[in-house]
């Protein structure tokens, strides 16, 4: 018991509280995050655009080896 | 999704859309999902952009897994048949006997 009663001591005497990770706002669900949504669709796009691009390196190179063309 | 070698180039590529995209593509878009529901958020109407980019991230994946799932068969396929064509011997086909000849006579016990 004394034991709390120094603890408690220990909180009022120290500057620094302490930390917690609760976050004061809720997560906003009307205004969605539009640099986030816009960096995902951006992220999807290039992907998209980075596979068709190697799908048709792939084929060219296919073809060239095989001497198709 | 190793890369693939020089003499694996000359293997005919993947389509854009093949089995193991669209399975990867499902299971990014499914996770998208459950993250939504573990989130108490509505899952196929909340964060389109999220499911959008995870299936986008998982035919991707895909792709390029085929690549290397096609490169991987056709280098086994090549040394079987290589093994096969340096050792005749092992695999000289069997004389076929035909079934009369194996088939032991009858003799009915009524």
């Amino acid at each position: 018991m004394t034991f709390n009663r120094l603890l408690y001591r220990a909180a009022l005497v120290s500057k620094v509280t302490s930390r917690s990770v609760f976050t004061s706002s809720k997560p906003d669900t009307a205004n969605p995050n539009w640099v986030r949504v816009s960096l995902a669709f951006g992220t999807s796009a290039f992907l998209w655009g980075l596979l068709f691009k190697q799908h048709s390196t792939d084929v060219q190179e296919y073809k060239v080896r095989n001497g198709l063309e | 999704m190793g890369f693939i070698p020089d003499q694996g180039k000359s293997l005919p590529p993947p389509a854009v859309a093949n089995r193991n995209s669209v399975w990867l593509a499902g299971v990014g878009w499914c996770s998208a999902m459950l993250h939504n529901a573990i989130n108490h958020r509505p899952p196929l109407k909340s964060g389109v952009h999220r499911q959008f980019l995870m299936a986008t991230i998982g035919w991707f994946i895909g792709y390029h897994l085929t690549k290397y799932e096609n490169y991987t068969f056709a280098r086994l396929d090549r040394d079987m048949n290589e093994y096969i064509r340096l050792h005749p011997e092992e695999f000289a086909p069997k004389e076929k006997k035909t079934f009369a000849e194996i088939v032991e006579p009858f003799h009915p016990v009524r």
